[in-house]
């Protein structure tokens, strides 16, 4: 194995760029599945039956801690890859561990408004509406579940084994992932519940 | 610890609530739909780019143009289909 050291280690070997390019191609392929949910959403918002409207079951404050908490999120992991970037093994630890309390609390939120939705009448069932926003919040929150136990996993390799490139590779890769799901999740709580909201 | 908090990606941090707090506005102030979503618009686009540069470091390897070009293309094609689609059936064009 060649290393370079003039790169990160999550660079320093060829192997390691390519899996660092190949999971941006895989992102574009991602932006295009939360394309087709956004479409779907934004082609039958309209279509509510007789069932309620976005403004009807919309509520700010959950919205909003979502919101901060995954801003926060992807703020802590970026450090986390910083730290790793300075061999600081437990800090970057520390700050991988805070993301995933706060993508846990961001998941405990969005339960909780699941639940909401479902006793004021809002189900998967309900209208073209409820269901499309049901897949797209759920697709989203299926992501962030699966980033949950990935992390972990993460954690639990740079424990054991340490920062070696391979382990630095993957960190960094799922920070990646991370981003990109607060990324998605901008476009969720802008074009979803603010105008919603807003109408 | 001073270092672990690299100026750049905290700058990048309270910009991005700088950001989410002028989208807020829409909801807590009484705006028209189209100056709303033009705030939304401009907002969501700058933060989704804020956290390409700085917190995915997207151009920094020798690989950068080529993550910059799927990127950039898979948000083409990702506009062309909302857009698209909202014009055949929402707006009736």
């Amino acid at each position: 194995m060649k290393l370079d050291h003039t790169q990160p280690l999550e660079y320093s070997t060829d192997q390691n760029q390519l899996n660092i390019l190949g999971f941006w191609i895989f992102l574009g392929a991602e932006i295009m599945l939360f394309a087709t949910l956004f479409t779907a959403y934004f082609t039958l918002e309209g279509r509510t039956g007789s069932g309620p409207t976005p403004a009807d079951i919309f509520e700010i404050t959950p919205v909003l801690i979502e919101t901060f908490v995954l801003l926060t999120s992807s703020f802590t992991i970026g450090l986390g890859v910083h730290a790793m970037r300075l061999g600081r093994k437990n800090a970057m630890l520390t700050f991988f561990g805070i993301t995933l309390l706060l993508g846990l609390g961001f998941l405990g939120v969005e339960i909780y408004e699941f639940t909401h939705y479902y006793h004021v009448g809002a189900t998967y069932q309900t209208s073209a509406f409820t269901a499309a926003l049901l897949t797209t919040l759920g697709t989203h929150g299926a992501h962030v579940t699966l980033g949950l136990f990935w992390g972990l996993f993460i954690i639990l390799q740079v424990k054991k084994r340490g920062l070696t490139p391979e382990n630095a590779n993957k960190s960094f890769i799922f920070s990646l992932y991370w981003h990109f799901l607060d990324v998605v999740w901008i476009f969720i709580f802008s074009f979803i519940y603010l105008k919603g909201m807003m109408m | 610890m001073k270092e672990l908090f690299p100026a750049k990606q905290v700058m990048g941090f309270v910009f991005s609530l700088i950001l989410t707090a002028v989208a807020l506005l829409v909801y807590f102030t009484d705006l028209s739909f189209g100056v709303g979503m033009t705030i939304l618009l401009v907002t969501a686009f700058i933060q989704a780019f804020l956290q390409l540069v700085v917190f995915m470091h997207a151009g920094e390897s020798k690989d950068g143009k080529s993550i910059y070009t799927t990127i950039f293309y898979g948000v083409i094609i990702a506009l062309i289909t909302v857009f698209g689609t909202l014009l055949i059936l929402l707006w009736d064009m």
